[in-house]
């Protein structure tokens, strides 16, 4: 065997770490309360591959397998008689590697040039190691590794910590990796399927909570008839270039050859598809509902996660495959942007219950990203990218809070659940408000870093008005983020004889709730005062495979 | 470390202490309030030493690295017009957290605290040259004051908070727009070199860019001073923030509308400040009028001087698009009287609040015999506001006349009906109060100021009558640098570059 390890092995190194750990843990959950039978042996194997792997040369991925594997079998041993902490533990840990697997790849795969990356394909032109999957991989799997923490006790309160969510957290991680790195349409299109399954099965965790079926209904059956939409949009590109790799789509597209009406129509029903995906409206209704009934800690999930990999799709599809149809997408991408920045920052003045604030919030954030898409430069995709990252770190730290108020209150959390928090928990009500001003970007926070990228290269891209829109519909979600604040510092906690009551005003925190909520809010400050750091990474990430 | 970031640095490390420490005993909040803001001072007077007052530009530059990616750096420098209004903000902190030491009995260190964030980024709005910086400073002074506003003030404080940030956010943000499209055109957010292009003909806008431009700053900055007819926040904000908020909200916030004006409108947007400066006359005209028109009818004595502060930025307003040195200077100068008197009236608003608990003017009369020390010092400061000869007042408001009538005649005949209209208003509410017979019971009781509360006063009077009598150092002060502002416009616009 040959001591120079597969390129393309090493283009997809924190997925094959995942796809790895996720059977693992499902194979530990079928021993039933013996996990050594399957980690003894599943970490020395690892083990020996990651010794393989440092013999071949690659150091940091042979010592990140060694660590992983040698911690597989003495997470039981610490954790003696709870099988789902290890669970979590090991997803967790996962995550963690895969995380260092993909900083690693910034120098082994991708290196530096001209001020930017190197972009090249991989696995025969199948996948692209590039700025939108470096981005993606890094939004999704901190996002990841914060949501295990955040939904562990949340789940097993709910009785709903079934032994495959650790497993399918991971697939959908995966599936989103990947697809920010897919290249050609059927890549994409499975890596989708991949990640939108493992969603549907998590949304309906709470098998007894008629709203959490509900919500995997809709997300199955509107996601269903998206990709299908999709899938359509993608058969018809390839009809008319007769090509599946998106770069050559990209060049088919500038042919006088093409037929144009076919091209035209892919690109509506590929348009209208990926819109369903990242909410955009018209596109958008599914999300409320389906992130209100959804356990929260998946919805943490979808928010943060889904969102940057579904715009990962986008970004690859509209800069890569669409440029020679610009006249026609951009013009259309822009009013969606507009109207999904407005409808989203209005509709939710009418809400009470803050799940569904996030989910128009959510709503309204699409919007602001797709800004970067249309301004149509680098620029403009490195601000996108940013603004993912940054409203994946502001909107996990309020789903943080929100789970921690409803483990105590063993319910839904509406605004009045939340006056005077201010005063029973000063640091919980501290963190939903710097999360809010976060996501209605102001100053000294990640989400304004965001905002302030997007708006630049709107301004830069020519798009002023769109801009002038997005400031509107920031001044609008300002309202209310501001109306939730007041209701936590300036309302008087409400009187109550109920003892039960007078307990409920204090939410629960564990341990890993709180160490993952004051990771994010710590991320939002430290992005918020000095994000050169980041802003450089942006930069740098700015480059797509052609 | 300059003077510069120390000024800026110092009441930030005290927040942070503050806000670390937030089971700390009162009294250990007053001391720790109360030293770091007169440390505050003390730098901000190093900086005044520091000063070169032949200088007109910006001077004392410090910059640090920031965001390098996008060319925006923490960089600070001043000139006359900053240093002033600097002082003014270093010189009032103290005295509001003095004078809330009554009045503030709840979370008293989150309002320390929340005063002394406040005066970080005051004091680095004036002091940046960096347009993202002031951007970003300016927007977060709206949180602690939010939270002055909305924790702290009176019955309706909810209401009047979220108004106070959104009508400011709102001009804020579409002054970032600005901002970024002065972005897009340079490449940077340095304030000198941006200007420096526009200056030496490099940065050439359209009429049009530049009338959007404008009009995005205007928006912000008209908001914040406040210019009719977007004045609306003001009254309900005065009106019910404590006392501490008030005077700084009066004293210093709204002049980082007019400083906006001055540093960034007119000199970044020549053309557009010359083409426009008629109508903003005429709105500050209408401003002047119509604030001291609804002052007379108040019956709520802090909404009548929250109406008052309306007439009077109005007539800074007229003075600094007068453009000309006299009107121009004398519009500074009266930046920092109105600081002042305003502030001498709000705090003497509030210490007769905290005896009678009421602000209505009709359940006073009579207080004049028993608190005769209080009287007094607020007829003096009514004559201040009102412009007297001899006091601070009327060595702002005479030049903006002067100035004004000299460039447009009209203008400045309306507007000398506000200053009349200002004795009207000022004095009847003062023979209201104090005067007349002693007939409701609750008044009879009334305890004269308090040493601590004249002590407050004194440093506020002593600039009363020592800028009334002695206006020169002041002038000499900020006058070489209205002048370069003045030329730069006048140059550019004209075409002689």
């Amino acid at each position: 065997m040959s001591a120079r390890i597969d390129v393309s092995f090493v283009a997809l190194a924190p997925e094959l770490v995942l796809v790895g750990a996720a059977l693992v843990l499902l194979l530990v959950a079928i021993t039933k309360g013996r996990p050594q039978l399957v980690l003894l042996p599943a970490g020395l194997a690892t083990i020996a591959l990651g010794a393989w792997v440092v013999l071949g040369g690659a150091l940091v991925p042979g010592i990140v397998l060694a660590l992983l594997g040698a911690a597989a079998p003495v997470l039981p041993v610490l954790l003696p008689g709870r099988a789902t902490l290890v669970q979590a533990w090991g997803a967790g840990l996962a995550l963690a590697a895969a995380l260092a697997l993909t900083v690693w790849q910034v120098d082994a795969v991708l290196g530096w040039q001209d001020g930017g990356l190197v972009a090249s394909p991989a696995f025969a032109g199948s996948l692209a190691n590039d700025g939108i999957g470096l981005f993606t991989r890094l939004t999704v799997y901190l996002s990841a590794l914060l949501v295990i923490p955040l939904g562990y006790g949340y789940l097993q309160e709910r009785r709903i910590n079934r032994a495959e969510v650790e497993s399918l957290v991971l697939l959908a991680a995966v599936g989103m990796a990947v697809l920010g790195s897919a290249n050609d349409l059927v890549t994409a299109f499975v890596a989708l399927e991949v990640l939108s399954f493992a969603l549907y099965v998590l949304a309906g965790l709470a098998r007894r909570d008629r709203r959490s079926q509900e919500a995997s209904l809709k997300y199955f059956v509107t996601g269903a008839v998206a990709s299908a939409v999709l899938l359509y949009g993608l058969a018809l590109l390839y009809v008319a270039t007769g090509t599946l790799s998106i770069p050559e789509i990209g060049f088919g597209l500038t042919s006088v050859l093409v037929p144009r009406a076919v091209a035209v129509a892919g690109l509506v029903l590929v348009t209208v598809g990926v819109a369903f995906k990242v909410a955009l409206v018209p596109f958008h209704f599914w999300t409320p509902d389906v992130y209100q009934g959804s356990p929260t800690n998946v919805t943490a999930f979808m928010a943060a996660a889904t969102k940057a990999a579904a715009f990962a799709l986008l970004l690859r599809l509209y800069l890569v495959a669409f440029p020679a149809l610009a006249p026609w997408w951009v013009p259309a991408l822009a009013v969606l942007a507009a109207a999904t920045m407005l409808y989203g920052a209005f509709a939710a003045l009418a809400q009470h219950d803050v799940k569904r604030i996030l989910a128009y919030s959510s709503i309204t954030h699409a919007g602001y990203a797709t800004i970067g898409v249309v301004a149509l430069s680098r620029a403009g995709l490195s601000a996108t990218l940013l603004y993912l990252l940054t409203y994946a770190v502001g909107t996990l730290a309020a789903f943080g809070v929100v789970i921690a108020i409803e483990r105590r209150r063993r319910g839904e959390v509406t605004l009045t659940n939340l006056r005077g928090l201010g005063r029973t928990s000063p640091l919980l009500a501290g963190i939903l408000a710097l999360a809010l001003l976060s996501l209605a970007g102001l100053p000294l926070t990640a989400g304004f870093i965001g905002k302030l990228e997007v708006f630049r290269a709107g301004v830069a891209g020519g798009f002023t008005w769109l801009v002038v829109i997005g400031v509107a519909s920031s001044l609008v979600a300002a309202f209310f983020y501001l109306r939730i604040a007041g209701i936590m510092f300036l309302e008087d906690v409400p009187a109550t004889d109920d003892p039960d009551e007078e307990a409920a005003r204090m939410p629960v925190l564990s341990a890993g709730l709180s160490s993952a909520t004051a990771i994010a809010a710590a991320l939002i400050v430290v992005i918020g005062i000095q994000p050169a750091v980041l802003l450089d990474l942006a930069d740098f990430a700015g480059v797509l495979l052609r | 470390m300059g003077p510069i970031t120390l000024t800026v640095v110092t009441p930030l490390v005290g927040a942070l202490l503050l806000a670390l420490a937030p089971r700390s005993r009162d009294r250990d909040v007053k001391a720790v309030g109360l030293v770091v803001s007169l440390a505050t001072f003390a730098s901000s007077l190093w900086l005044l030493a520091s000063f070169d007052r032949a200088e007109p530009d910006l001077q004392l530059a410090e910059s640090f690295a920031w965001i390098p990616s996008i060319g925006s750096r923490i960089a600070f420098a001043v000139d006359g017009v900053s240093l002033v209004l600097i002082l003014l903000t270093t010189l009032l902190v103290p005295i509001v957290l003095v004078a809330s030491w009554s009045s503030v009995k709840d979370r008293l260190v989150g309002y320390t605290a929340a005063f002394l964030a406040l005066e970080a980024a005051v004091i680095g709005v004036f002091a940046t040259t960096d347009l993202l910086l002031f951007y970003v400073l300016f927007e977060f002074t709206l949180i602690p004051m939010y939270l002055i506003i909305g924790i702290w003030g009176g019955a309706g404080r909810r209401a009047a908070a979220v108004k106070f940030f959104l009508y400011t956010l709102a001009g804020g943000l579409l002054m970032l727009v600005g901002i970024l499209y002065l972005h897009a055109q340079t490449g940077t957010f340095d304030y000198v070199a941006i200007r420096d292009a526009v200056v030496s003909g490099r940065l050439v806008l359209t009429g049009t860019q530049q009338a959007w431009v404008f009009a995005a700053f205007l928006v912000a900055f008209a908001v914040k001073v406040p210019l009719f007819p977007v004045h609306t926040w003001l009254p309900d904000a005065h009106t019910e923030a404590p006392t501490g908020g008030s005077v700084f909200l009066a004293g210093v916030l709204l002049k980082m509308g007019t400083f906006g004006l001055l540093r960034y409108a007119m000199p970044l947007l020549p053309d557009a400040t010359l083409r426009y400066a008629p109508w903003l006359i005429g709105v500050s005209v209408v401003g002047v009028l119509y604030g001291a028109i609804v002052a007379l009818m108040q019956s709520d004595v802090k909404r009548l001087v929250a109406y008052s502060s309306v007439s009077h930025m109005g007539f800074v307003v007229l003075g600094t698009f007068a453009l000309n040195d006299v009107a121009t200077t004398a519009a500074v100068v009266q930046m920092v009287n109105h600081g002042l008197s305003t502030g001498a009236l709000f705090l003497l608003i509030g210490f007769l609040y905290e005896r009678r608990h009421t602000r209505r003017i009709a359940d006073f009369g009579g207080l004049a015999k028993q608190v005769p020390i209080m009287a007094g010092l607020w007829l003096l400061v009514s004559m201040s506001s009102l412009a007297l000869p001899g006091l601070n007042g009327f060595v702002g408001e005479f030049p903006i006349l002067l100035g004004t009538f000299a460039t447009n005649r009209t203008a400045a005949v309306l507007a000398a009906f506000g200053a009349v209209l200002a004795a009207l208003y000022l004095l009847w509410a003062y023979q209201r109060i104090f005067h007349g017979p002693l007939e409701t019971d609750a008044n009879r009781g009334t305890t004269d100021l308090t040493g601590r509360e004249i002590a407050i006063m004194t440093p506020l009077l002593v600039l009363i009558v020592g800028i009334g009598l002695y206006p020169g150092p002041l002038f000499d002060l900020v006058g070489p640098s209205v002048d370069r502002v003045l030329a730069e416009v006048a140059a550019v616009a004209g075409g002689v570059r």
